[in-house]
Protein backbone atom coordinates (compact mmCIF):
# COMPACT_ATOMS: atom_id res chain seq x y z
CA UNK A 1 0.00 0.00 0.00
CA UNK A 2 1.26 3.49 -0.80
CA UNK A 3 1.92 6.01 1.91
CA UNK A 4 -1.16 7.85 3.14
CA UNK A 5 -1.79 11.09 1.32
CA UNK A 6 -3.58 13.97 2.98
CA UNK A 7 -5.28 16.36 0.60
CA UNK A 8 -6.53 19.86 1.28
CA UNK A 9 -9.54 21.38 -0.50
CA UNK A 10 -8.58 22.40 -4.02
CA UNK A 11 -5.55 20.15 -4.27
CA UNK A 12 -5.23 17.84 -7.22
CA UNK A 13 -4.99 14.12 -6.76
CA UNK A 14 -1.60 12.98 -8.10
CA UNK A 15 -2.16 10.52 -10.91
CA UNK A 16 0.28 7.98 -9.46
CA UNK A 17 -2.03 7.57 -6.49
CA UNK A 18 -4.96 6.51 -8.65
CA UNK A 19 -5.59 2.84 -9.33
CA UNK A 20 -4.66 1.75 -12.88
CA UNK A 21 -7.54 2.61 -15.17
CA UNK A 22 -9.23 -0.05 -17.24
CA UNK A 23 -11.21 0.91 -20.26
CA UNK A 24 -14.26 -1.17 -19.53
CA UNK A 25 -14.36 -0.27 -15.85
CA UNK A 26 -14.45 3.46 -15.19
CA UNK A 27 -13.04 4.85 -11.97
CA UNK A 28 -15.68 5.52 -9.34
CA UNK A 29 -15.41 8.66 -7.26
CA UNK A 30 -16.36 8.71 -3.61
CA UNK A 31 -17.35 11.70 -1.50
CA UNK A 32 -14.99 14.64 -1.25
CA UNK A 33 -13.60 14.37 -4.78
CA UNK A 34 -14.63 16.12 -7.92
CA UNK A 35 -13.80 15.66 -11.58
CA UNK A 36 -12.93 19.11 -12.80
CA UNK A 37 -11.92 18.55 -16.39
CA UNK A 38 -10.95 15.78 -18.70
CA UNK A 39 -8.01 16.83 -20.86
CA UNK A 40 -8.22 15.01 -24.16
CA UNK A 41 -4.58 15.47 -25.14
CA UNK A 42 -2.61 14.18 -22.21
CA UNK A 43 -2.49 10.45 -22.44
CA UNK A 44 -1.04 9.53 -19.06
CA UNK A 45 -3.29 11.53 -16.77
CA UNK A 46 -6.83 10.72 -17.85
CA UNK A 47 -8.54 12.87 -15.28
CA UNK A 48 -7.91 15.89 -13.15
CA UNK A 49 -9.42 15.18 -9.76
CA UNK A 50 -9.50 17.74 -7.02
CA UNK A 51 -10.43 17.40 -3.39
CA UNK A 52 -13.40 19.44 -2.19
CA UNK A 53 -12.64 18.88 1.48
CA UNK A 54 -9.65 17.97 3.59
CA UNK A 55 -9.08 14.28 4.05
CA UNK A 56 -7.05 11.16 3.59
CA UNK A 57 -6.97 9.80 0.04
CA UNK A 58 -7.97 6.15 -0.06
CA UNK A 59 -8.11 3.91 -3.07
CA UNK A 60 -9.54 0.46 -3.59
CA UNK A 61 -8.00 -1.25 -6.60
CA UNK A 62 -10.40 -4.19 -6.48
CA UNK A 63 -13.52 -2.09 -6.79
CA UNK A 64 -11.72 0.59 -8.78
CA UNK A 65 -12.82 3.38 -6.47
CA UNK A 66 -11.06 6.36 -5.08
CA UNK A 67 -12.44 8.40 -2.22
CA UNK A 68 -11.48 10.89 0.39
CA UNK A 69 -11.72 9.83 4.02
CA UNK A 70 -12.76 13.03 5.72
CA UNK A 71 -12.08 13.81 9.32
CA UNK A 72 -14.58 14.07 12.12
CA UNK A 73 -17.09 16.54 10.94
CA UNK A 74 -20.64 17.42 11.88
CA UNK A 75 -21.79 18.73 8.53
CA UNK A 76 -22.99 16.29 5.96
CA UNK A 77 -23.25 17.05 2.26
CA UNK A 78 -25.10 14.38 0.29
CA UNK A 79 -23.04 12.60 -2.35
CA UNK A 80 -24.41 10.15 -4.90
CA UNK A 81 -24.35 6.53 -3.73
CA UNK A 82 -23.99 7.36 -0.05
CA UNK A 83 -25.99 5.17 2.28
CA UNK A 84 -27.87 7.34 4.72
CA UNK A 85 -30.49 7.10 7.44
CA UNK A 86 -33.31 9.52 6.72
CA UNK A 87 -36.34 10.46 8.75
CA UNK A 88 -39.72 10.84 7.07
CA UNK A 89 -41.04 14.36 7.49
CA UNK A 90 -44.25 14.12 5.53
CA UNK A 91 -45.54 12.33 2.51
CA UNK A 92 -47.13 13.61 -0.67
CA UNK A 93 -48.77 11.88 -3.63
CA UNK A 94 -45.59 10.56 -5.21
CA UNK A 95 -42.86 11.17 -2.68
CA UNK A 96 -41.88 10.86 0.93
CA UNK A 97 -40.18 14.06 2.05
CA UNK A 98 -37.27 13.04 4.24
CA UNK A 99 -34.93 14.81 6.62
CA UNK A 100 -31.36 13.76 5.97
CA UNK A 101 -29.93 16.34 8.34
CA UNK A 102 -32.08 18.59 10.51
CA UNK A 103 -32.79 22.13 9.29
CA UNK A 104 -31.85 21.52 5.67
CA UNK A 105 -34.05 21.13 2.65
CA UNK A 106 -35.92 17.84 2.49
CA UNK A 107 -34.78 14.99 0.29
CA UNK A 108 -37.26 13.15 -1.90
CA UNK A 109 -37.85 9.42 -1.69
CA UNK A 110 -40.23 7.99 -4.25
CA UNK A 111 -43.26 6.17 -2.85
CA UNK A 112 -42.44 3.26 -5.15
CA UNK A 113 -38.67 3.14 -4.70
CA UNK A 114 -38.78 0.19 -2.33
CA UNK A 115 -38.10 -3.44 -3.02
CA UNK A 116 -41.19 -5.05 -4.52
CA UNK A 117 -43.28 -1.90 -4.13
CA UNK A 118 -46.29 -1.42 -6.32
CA UNK A 119 -49.15 1.06 -6.06
CA UNK A 120 -50.91 -1.39 -3.71
CA UNK A 121 -48.02 -2.82 -1.73
CA UNK A 122 -45.93 0.27 -1.13
CA UNK A 123 -44.91 0.91 2.49
CA UNK A 124 -47.10 3.39 4.35
CA UNK A 125 -44.49 5.38 6.25
CA UNK A 126 -45.62 7.93 8.76
CA UNK A 127 -43.94 11.06 10.03
CA UNK A 128 -40.90 10.33 12.15
CA UNK A 129 -40.22 6.85 10.80
CA UNK A 130 -36.76 6.00 9.58
CA UNK A 131 -35.51 4.58 6.29
CA UNK A 132 -32.12 3.31 5.26
CA UNK A 133 -31.66 4.68 1.77
CA UNK A 134 -29.13 5.39 -0.93
CA UNK A 135 -28.59 8.82 -2.43
CA UNK A 136 -29.69 8.51 -6.03
CA UNK A 137 -28.87 12.02 -7.21
CA UNK A 138 -27.97 15.29 -5.64
CA UNK A 139 -28.86 17.69 -8.42
CA UNK A 140 -26.84 20.70 -9.46
CA UNK A 141 -27.09 24.33 -8.53
CA UNK A 142 -29.22 26.22 -6.06
CA UNK A 143 -32.54 24.68 -5.11
CA UNK A 144 -31.51 21.29 -6.40
CA UNK A 145 -33.33 18.44 -4.76
CA UNK A 146 -31.63 15.41 -3.32
CA UNK A 147 -33.30 12.19 -4.38
CA UNK A 148 -33.11 8.98 -2.38
CA UNK A 149 -33.96 5.41 -3.22
CA UNK A 150 -34.23 2.15 -1.33
CA UNK A 151 -33.96 -0.03 -4.40
CA UNK A 152 -31.56 -0.57 -7.26
CA UNK A 153 -33.56 0.60 -10.29
CA UNK A 154 -31.74 -1.88 -12.55
CA UNK A 155 -32.51 -5.04 -10.57
CA UNK A 156 -35.53 -4.05 -8.52
CA UNK A 157 -33.82 -5.45 -5.43
CA UNK A 158 -32.78 -3.62 -2.29
CA UNK A 159 -29.08 -3.43 -3.04
CA UNK A 160 -26.93 -3.38 -1.02
CA UNK A 161 -29.06 -5.41 1.36
CA UNK A 162 -30.94 -3.88 4.21
CA UNK A 163 -32.24 -0.79 2.45
CA UNK A 164 -35.77 0.10 3.39
CA UNK A 165 -37.72 1.11 6.50
CA UNK A 166 -35.94 0.68 9.84
CA UNK A 167 -38.30 -0.55 12.52
CA UNK A 168 -37.60 -0.34 16.24
CA UNK A 169 -34.09 0.09 17.54
CA UNK A 170 -32.45 3.39 18.28
CA UNK A 171 -30.51 6.00 16.34
CA UNK A 172 -27.30 7.51 17.69
CA UNK A 173 -25.59 10.58 16.33
CA UNK A 174 -21.90 10.35 15.48
CA UNK A 175 -19.64 12.54 13.37
CA UNK A 176 -19.66 11.99 9.62
CA UNK A 177 -16.00 10.97 9.76
CA UNK A 178 -16.83 8.26 12.28
CA UNK A 179 -19.73 7.06 10.11
CA UNK A 180 -17.38 6.79 7.11
CA UNK A 181 -14.87 4.84 9.19
CA UNK A 182 -17.59 2.46 10.40
CA UNK A 183 -18.72 1.80 6.85
CA UNK A 184 -15.17 1.11 5.74
CA UNK A 185 -14.53 -1.11 8.75
CA UNK A 186 -17.58 -3.23 7.99
CA UNK A 187 -16.78 -3.62 4.29
CA UNK A 188 -13.06 -4.22 4.72
CA UNK A 189 -11.64 -7.71 4.32
CA UNK A 190 -9.64 -9.10 7.29
CA UNK A 191 -6.27 -8.43 5.65
CA UNK A 192 -7.22 -4.79 5.32
CA UNK A 193 -7.77 -4.12 9.00
CA UNK A 194 -4.88 -1.68 9.30
CA UNK A 195 -6.40 0.43 6.57
CA UNK A 196 -9.44 1.21 8.70
CA UNK A 197 -7.25 2.93 11.27
CA UNK A 198 -7.72 0.44 14.02
CA UNK A 199 -11.45 0.77 14.44
CA UNK A 200 -12.13 -2.34 16.50
CA UNK A 201 -15.04 -1.12 18.59
CA UNK A 202 -17.65 -2.89 16.47
CA UNK A 203 -15.88 -6.25 16.20
CA UNK A 204 -15.16 -6.11 19.94
CA UNK A 205 -18.84 -5.44 20.68
CA UNK A 206 -19.78 -8.21 18.29
CA UNK A 207 -17.64 -10.72 20.21
CA UNK A 208 -18.90 -9.63 23.61
CA UNK A 209 -22.57 -9.36 22.70
CA UNK A 210 -22.81 -12.62 20.78
CA UNK A 211 -23.86 -14.46 23.94
CA UNK A 212 -26.84 -12.16 24.53
CA UNK A 213 -28.13 -12.48 20.98
CA UNK A 214 -26.01 -10.14 18.90
CA UNK A 215 -27.17 -6.91 17.33
CA UNK A 216 -28.14 -5.34 14.05
CA UNK A 217 -26.57 -2.12 12.88
CA UNK A 218 -27.02 0.28 9.98
CA UNK A 219 -24.59 3.13 9.45
CA UNK A 220 -25.68 6.24 7.61
CA UNK A 221 -23.10 8.54 6.09
CA UNK A 222 -25.08 11.47 7.44
CA UNK A 223 -23.69 10.72 10.90
CA UNK A 224 -26.42 8.43 12.15
CA UNK A 225 -26.08 4.88 13.38
CA UNK A 226 -29.14 2.71 13.85
CA UNK A 227 -28.75 -0.10 16.37
CA UNK A 228 -31.21 -2.86 17.16
CA UNK A 229 -30.75 -5.57 19.77
CA UNK A 230 -34.25 -7.02 19.73
CA UNK A 231 -32.79 -10.55 19.96
CA UNK A 232 -31.19 -9.74 23.27
CA UNK A 233 -34.44 -10.21 25.22
CA UNK A 234 -34.40 -8.53 28.63
CA UNK A 235 -31.07 -6.81 28.19
CA UNK A 236 -31.98 -5.36 24.78
CA UNK A 237 -32.13 -1.79 26.04
CA UNK A 238 -28.92 -2.04 28.04
CA UNK A 239 -27.10 -3.56 25.07
CA UNK A 240 -28.36 -0.86 22.69
CA UNK A 241 -27.36 1.94 25.05
CA UNK A 242 -23.98 0.29 25.54
CA UNK A 243 -23.35 0.15 21.78
CA UNK A 244 -24.39 3.76 21.36
CA UNK A 245 -22.15 4.95 24.17
CA UNK A 246 -19.19 2.95 22.88
CA UNK A 247 -19.57 4.44 19.40
CA UNK A 248 -20.03 7.99 20.62
CA UNK A 249 -17.12 7.87 23.04
CA UNK A 250 -14.81 6.28 20.48
CA UNK A 251 -15.79 9.10 18.16
CA UNK A 252 -15.40 11.95 20.65
CA UNK A 253 -12.24 10.67 22.29
CA UNK A 254 -10.60 9.49 19.04
CA UNK A 255 -9.59 6.34 20.91
CA UNK A 256 -6.81 3.98 19.97
CA UNK A 257 -7.31 0.24 19.51
CA UNK A 258 -6.47 -0.73 23.07
CA UNK A 259 -8.51 2.15 24.48
CA UNK A 260 -11.50 0.98 22.44
CA UNK A 261 -11.21 -2.52 23.88
CA UNK A 262 -10.98 -1.13 27.40
CA UNK A 263 -13.95 1.15 26.76
CA UNK A 264 -16.10 -1.71 25.52
CA UNK A 265 -15.42 -3.88 28.56
CA UNK A 266 -15.89 -0.98 30.94
CA UNK A 267 -19.22 0.10 29.46
CA UNK A 268 -20.55 -3.44 29.23
CA UNK A 269 -19.63 -3.91 32.88
CA UNK A 270 -21.35 -0.65 33.80
CA UNK A 271 -24.49 -1.65 31.93
CA UNK A 272 -24.31 -5.14 33.50
CA UNK A 273 -24.25 -7.18 30.31
CA UNK A 274 -22.20 -10.17 29.29
CA UNK B 1 -37.58 26.67 10.35
CA UNK B 2 -37.08 27.99 13.83
CA UNK B 3 -38.38 24.82 15.40
CA UNK B 4 -36.26 22.05 16.82
CA UNK B 5 -36.12 19.05 14.49
CA UNK B 6 -38.65 16.48 15.70
CA UNK B 7 -37.48 13.20 17.17
CA UNK B 8 -37.97 10.09 15.11
CA UNK B 9 -40.46 7.51 16.29
CA UNK B 10 -37.66 5.04 17.05
CA UNK B 11 -35.78 7.53 19.21
CA UNK B 12 -38.83 8.58 21.18
CA UNK B 13 -39.94 5.00 21.81
CA UNK B 14 -36.48 3.91 22.80
CA UNK B 15 -35.90 6.80 25.20
CA UNK B 16 -39.24 6.07 26.87
CA UNK B 17 -38.62 2.30 27.03
CA UNK B 18 -35.15 2.83 28.44
CA UNK B 19 -36.36 5.27 31.07
CA UNK B 20 -39.02 2.73 32.00
CA UNK B 21 -36.10 0.55 33.09
CA UNK B 22 -34.31 3.55 34.64
CA UNK B 23 -31.67 3.57 31.90
CA UNK B 24 -30.53 6.82 30.29
CA UNK B 25 -28.86 7.10 26.93
CA UNK B 26 -25.58 8.35 28.36
CA UNK B 27 -25.61 5.84 31.21
CA UNK B 28 -26.26 8.46 33.88
CA UNK B 29 -28.41 7.94 36.95
CA UNK B 30 -31.83 9.60 36.93
CA UNK B 31 -30.77 12.23 39.47
CA UNK B 32 -27.37 12.92 38.01
CA UNK B 33 -26.07 16.01 36.25
CA UNK B 34 -23.81 15.79 33.23
CA UNK B 35 -20.18 16.72 33.84
CA UNK B 36 -20.08 20.44 34.60
CA UNK B 37 -17.05 22.56 33.91
CA UNK B 38 -16.78 26.24 34.81
CA UNK B 39 -13.82 28.41 33.96
CA UNK B 40 -13.14 32.13 34.09
CA UNK B 41 -11.62 34.34 31.44
CA UNK B 42 -9.03 37.04 31.88
CA UNK B 43 -11.50 39.74 32.78
CA UNK B 44 -13.74 39.82 35.81
CA UNK B 45 -17.19 38.38 35.22
CA UNK B 46 -16.31 36.37 32.12
CA UNK B 47 -17.51 32.80 32.62
CA UNK B 48 -17.23 29.85 30.28
CA UNK B 49 -19.50 27.00 31.21
CA UNK B 50 -20.06 23.54 29.81
CA UNK B 51 -22.75 21.18 30.98
CA UNK B 52 -22.33 18.04 28.90
CA UNK B 53 -22.59 19.36 25.36
CA UNK B 54 -24.50 22.49 26.31
CA UNK B 55 -22.02 25.31 26.46
CA UNK B 56 -22.32 29.02 27.04
CA UNK B 57 -20.41 32.18 27.87
CA UNK B 58 -21.61 34.75 30.40
CA UNK B 59 -20.29 38.29 30.55
CA UNK B 60 -21.11 40.62 33.41
CA UNK B 61 -20.62 44.33 32.81
CA UNK B 62 -21.26 47.48 34.78
CA UNK B 63 -21.92 51.10 33.92
CA UNK B 64 -23.09 54.17 35.79
CA UNK B 65 -26.61 55.31 34.99
CA UNK B 66 -29.53 57.15 36.51
CA UNK B 67 -31.75 55.02 38.78
CA UNK B 68 -35.41 54.56 38.02
CA UNK B 69 -37.62 57.36 39.30
CA UNK B 70 -39.81 55.06 41.36
CA UNK B 71 -36.80 53.35 43.00
CA UNK B 72 -34.21 56.05 43.70
CA UNK B 73 -32.24 53.85 46.15
CA UNK B 74 -31.88 50.88 43.83
CA UNK B 75 -29.32 50.10 41.20
CA UNK B 76 -30.27 48.29 38.00
CA UNK B 77 -29.67 44.67 37.18
CA UNK B 78 -30.62 42.97 33.92
CA UNK B 79 -30.08 39.56 32.45
CA UNK B 80 -29.98 39.44 28.66
CA UNK B 81 -30.27 36.11 26.94
CA UNK B 82 -30.44 35.86 23.20
CA UNK B 83 -30.46 32.62 21.29
CA UNK B 84 -28.47 33.16 18.12
CA UNK B 85 -27.86 30.79 15.24
CA UNK B 86 -24.46 30.07 16.79
CA UNK B 87 -26.05 27.87 19.43
CA UNK B 88 -28.24 25.64 17.31
CA UNK B 89 -29.33 25.53 13.68
CA UNK B 90 -32.89 25.59 14.97
CA UNK B 91 -32.54 29.20 16.12
CA UNK B 92 -32.61 32.23 13.92
CA UNK B 93 -30.75 35.45 14.53
CA UNK B 94 -32.89 38.36 15.60
CA UNK B 95 -36.03 36.33 16.04
CA UNK B 96 -37.04 35.37 19.54
CA UNK B 97 -38.48 31.95 20.13
CA UNK B 98 -40.39 30.29 22.94
CA UNK B 99 -37.32 28.82 24.56
CA UNK B 100 -35.67 32.21 24.78
CA UNK B 101 -38.68 33.79 26.47
CA UNK B 102 -39.01 30.81 28.78
CA UNK B 103 -35.38 30.71 29.91
CA UNK B 104 -35.22 34.50 30.29
CA UNK B 105 -38.30 34.39 32.46
CA UNK B 106 -36.85 31.71 34.73
CA UNK B 107 -33.49 33.48 35.03
CA UNK B 108 -35.33 36.67 35.93
CA UNK B 109 -37.37 34.98 38.57
CA UNK B 110 -34.64 32.84 40.09
CA UNK B 111 -31.80 35.36 40.15
CA UNK B 112 -33.27 38.85 39.82
CA UNK B 113 -36.51 38.59 41.76
CA UNK B 114 -34.96 36.52 44.53
CA UNK B 115 -32.68 39.50 45.20
CA UNK B 116 -29.60 37.32 44.92
CA UNK B 117 -27.78 40.51 43.93
CA UNK B 118 -28.45 43.24 46.46
CA UNK B 119 -29.44 46.08 44.13
CA UNK B 120 -29.52 48.66 46.94
CA UNK B 121 -25.76 48.33 47.25
CA UNK B 122 -25.46 49.52 43.66
CA UNK B 123 -26.76 52.99 44.49
CA UNK B 124 -24.15 55.77 44.32
CA UNK B 125 -26.15 58.98 44.79
CA UNK B 126 -29.81 58.68 45.63
CA UNK B 127 -31.96 59.39 42.60
CA UNK B 128 -28.99 60.64 40.56
CA UNK B 129 -26.60 57.84 39.76
CA UNK B 130 -26.28 54.14 40.33
CA UNK B 131 -24.61 51.10 38.82
CA UNK B 132 -26.31 49.20 36.07
CA UNK B 133 -25.18 45.58 36.14
CA UNK B 134 -25.85 43.62 33.01
CA UNK B 135 -25.41 39.88 32.51
CA UNK B 136 -25.18 38.72 28.91
CA UNK B 137 -25.66 35.04 28.22
CA UNK B 138 -24.34 33.72 24.90
CA UNK B 139 -25.27 30.16 24.04
CA UNK B 140 -22.55 28.44 22.04
CA UNK B 141 -23.96 24.95 21.85
CA UNK B 142 -27.29 23.54 22.90
CA UNK B 143 -27.96 20.05 24.13
CA UNK B 144 -30.77 20.52 26.60
CA UNK B 145 -31.15 22.05 30.05
CA UNK B 146 -30.29 25.57 29.04
CA UNK B 147 -32.11 26.94 32.10
CA UNK B 148 -29.88 25.36 34.71
CA UNK B 149 -26.71 25.97 32.74
CA UNK B 150 -27.53 29.66 32.25
CA UNK B 151 -28.47 29.99 35.92
CA UNK B 152 -25.17 28.51 37.10
CA UNK B 153 -23.29 30.69 34.60
CA UNK B 154 -24.93 33.96 35.67
CA UNK B 155 -24.50 33.23 39.38
CA UNK B 156 -20.84 32.28 38.87
CA UNK B 157 -20.35 35.48 36.86
CA UNK B 158 -21.93 37.67 39.53
CA UNK B 159 -19.67 36.15 42.17
CA UNK B 160 -16.61 36.59 40.01
CA UNK B 161 -17.34 40.10 38.79
CA UNK B 162 -15.59 43.14 40.29
CA UNK B 163 -16.98 46.57 39.52
CA UNK B 164 -14.74 49.66 39.49
CA UNK B 165 -14.67 51.59 42.74
CA UNK B 166 -16.70 54.81 42.75
CA UNK B 167 -16.78 57.54 45.36
CA UNK B 168 -18.70 60.78 45.71
CA UNK B 169 -16.52 63.89 45.95
CA UNK B 170 -18.27 67.26 46.37
CA UNK B 171 -21.44 65.90 44.85
CA UNK B 172 -19.51 64.50 41.87
CA UNK B 173 -19.15 60.80 41.18
CA UNK B 174 -15.56 59.72 40.61
CA UNK B 175 -15.08 56.27 39.11
CA UNK B 176 -11.60 54.84 39.60
CA UNK B 177 -10.11 52.57 36.99
CA UNK B 178 -9.29 48.97 37.77
CA UNK B 179 -5.59 49.88 37.94
CA UNK B 180 -6.09 52.84 40.27
CA UNK B 181 -8.10 51.17 42.99
CA UNK B 182 -8.91 47.59 43.87
CA UNK B 183 -12.25 46.86 42.18
CA UNK B 184 -15.20 45.95 44.38
CA UNK B 185 -17.03 42.64 44.49
CA UNK B 186 -20.80 42.67 44.13
CA UNK B 187 -22.94 42.11 47.19
CA UNK B 188 -24.42 38.63 46.76
CA UNK B 189 -27.02 37.86 49.40
CA UNK B 190 -27.71 34.24 48.48
CA UNK B 191 -26.92 31.78 45.73
CA UNK B 192 -30.11 30.37 44.27
CA UNK B 193 -29.93 28.03 41.30
CA UNK B 194 -32.62 26.44 39.21
CA UNK B 195 -32.95 22.70 38.81
CA UNK B 196 -35.12 21.33 36.04
CA UNK B 197 -36.85 17.97 36.30
CA UNK B 198 -38.49 16.21 33.39
CA UNK B 199 -41.23 13.69 33.98
CA UNK B 200 -42.05 10.58 31.94
CA UNK B 201 -44.50 7.73 32.28
CA UNK B 202 -47.27 9.84 33.85
CA UNK B 203 -44.88 11.21 36.44
CA UNK B 204 -43.53 7.83 37.56
CA UNK B 205 -40.06 8.45 36.17
CA UNK B 206 -38.41 11.79 36.75
CA UNK B 207 -34.98 12.81 35.54
CA UNK B 208 -32.66 15.70 36.22
CA UNK B 209 -30.63 17.60 33.62
CA UNK B 210 -32.29 16.22 30.49
CA UNK B 211 -30.46 16.30 27.17
CA UNK B 212 -32.13 17.81 24.11
CA UNK B 213 -33.53 14.47 23.01
CA UNK B 214 -34.82 13.65 26.47
CA UNK B 215 -36.42 17.08 26.69
CA UNK B 216 -38.21 16.47 23.41
CA UNK B 217 -39.53 13.10 24.56
CA UNK B 218 -40.63 14.28 28.00
CA UNK B 219 -44.22 14.68 29.11
CA UNK B 220 -43.79 17.51 31.54
CA UNK B 221 -41.28 19.54 33.44
CA UNK B 222 -40.87 21.09 36.82
CA UNK B 223 -38.42 23.87 37.64
CA UNK B 224 -37.38 24.49 41.22
CA UNK B 225 -35.25 27.50 42.12
CA UNK B 226 -33.67 26.90 45.49
CA UNK B 227 -30.66 28.12 47.45
CA UNK B 228 -28.16 26.42 49.74
CA UNK B 229 -30.33 26.91 52.82
CA UNK B 230 -33.28 25.25 51.12
CA UNK B 231 -35.36 28.40 50.57
CA UNK B 232 -37.44 27.86 47.47
CA UNK B 233 -37.47 31.11 45.51
CA UNK B 234 -39.15 29.81 42.38
CA UNK B 235 -41.35 26.91 41.50
CA UNK B 236 -42.96 26.39 38.14
CA UNK B 237 -44.89 23.78 36.33
CA UNK B 238 -45.83 25.55 33.12
CA UNK B 239 -47.16 22.70 31.04
CA UNK B 240 -47.27 18.98 30.57
CA UNK B 241 -48.70 16.13 32.59
CA UNK B 242 -49.85 16.71 36.16
CA UNK B 243 -47.54 15.60 38.96
CA UNK B 244 -48.09 14.66 42.56
CA UNK B 245 -47.75 17.36 45.25
CA UNK B 246 -45.69 15.03 47.43
CA UNK B 247 -43.32 14.62 44.55
CA UNK B 248 -42.62 18.35 44.54
CA UNK B 249 -41.64 18.16 48.20
CA UNK B 250 -39.37 15.18 47.60
CA UNK B 251 -37.74 16.70 44.59
CA UNK B 252 -37.05 20.00 46.29
CA UNK B 253 -34.82 18.03 48.68
CA UNK B 254 -33.00 16.52 45.71
CA UNK B 255 -32.75 19.99 44.18
CA UNK B 256 -31.25 21.42 47.36
CA UNK B 257 -28.60 18.70 47.43
CA UNK B 258 -27.70 19.39 43.81
CA UNK B 259 -27.59 23.15 44.32
CA UNK B 260 -25.26 22.69 47.31
CA UNK B 261 -23.02 20.45 45.23
CA UNK B 262 -22.89 22.85 42.29
CA UNK B 263 -22.38 25.93 44.47
CA UNK B 264 -19.50 24.17 46.24
CA UNK B 265 -17.94 23.28 42.91
CA UNK B 266 -18.31 26.84 41.57
CA UNK B 267 -16.87 28.20 44.83
CA UNK B 268 -13.82 26.00 44.47
CA UNK B 269 -13.13 27.17 40.92
CA UNK B 270 -13.76 30.77 41.96
CA UNK B 271 -11.34 30.62 44.90
CA UNK B 272 -8.69 28.99 42.72
CA UNK B 273 -9.11 31.73 40.11
CA UNK B 274 -8.96 34.54 42.67
CA UNK B 275 -5.88 33.01 44.30
CA UNK B 276 -4.22 32.83 40.89
CA UNK B 277 -5.06 36.48 40.22
CA UNK B 278 -3.78 37.59 43.63
CA UNK B 279 -0.50 35.79 43.06
CA UNK B 280 -0.13 37.21 39.58
CA UNK B 281 -0.98 40.71 40.83
CA UNK B 282 1.70 40.54 43.53
CA UNK B 283 4.28 39.18 41.13
CA UNK B 284 3.60 42.09 38.79
CA UNK B 285 3.97 44.64 41.56
CA UNK B 286 7.20 43.07 42.78
CA UNK B 287 8.68 43.38 39.32
CA UNK B 288 10.88 46.45 38.85
CA UNK B 289 11.06 46.15 35.08
CA UNK B 290 8.54 47.82 32.88
CA UNK B 291 6.76 45.87 30.20
CA UNK B 292 8.40 46.62 26.93
CA UNK B 293 7.57 45.64 23.48
CA UNK B 294 10.39 43.67 21.89
CA UNK B 295 10.24 43.78 18.16
CA UNK B 296 11.91 40.96 16.25
CA UNK B 297 13.80 43.51 14.12
CA UNK B 298 15.44 45.06 17.14
CA UNK B 299 19.22 44.91 16.50
CA UNK B 300 19.99 44.67 20.22
CA UNK B 301 18.03 41.48 20.85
Amino acid sequence: MTTPLVLLPGEEVPSDHLPPTKNNNPLKLGPGLRLLSQPSTSAAAGHVLTATQAGLLTTDAKRNTVSLLSFSNRRYLPTTNDLIIAQIHHSSADYFHCMVTPHTAHALLGQLSFEGATKKTRPMLKQGELVYARVLSVGIGAGAEVELTCVNPATGKAEPGGLGPLVGGMVFDVSTGMAARLIRASSASPDQTDAVEGLVVLSELDKKLESVGGFEIAVGRNGKVWVDCSNAGDSAIQATVAIGRCLQQTDEGNLSTSEQKKLVSRILREMKIG
Amino acid sequence: MSKEAPLSVAERDFILDALHQNVRLDGRGLDQFRPLSVSFGNEYGHVKLRLGKTSLVVRISAEVTKPRDDRPFDGLFNIALELSAMGSPAWENGRSNDLEAYVSHILDRVIRHSNALDTESLCIIQGVSCWNIRADVHVLDFDGNLTDAACIGVMAGLQHFRRPDAVVKDGQVVVYGVEERVPVALNITQKPLSTTFHSFDEGKTVILDATRKEEQASEGELVIGINNAGDVCFLSKFAGDPIDALFVVNKSNVAQEKVKEINAMVDKVLQADLARRAKKGMAEEAQAENDREVSPNDPFV
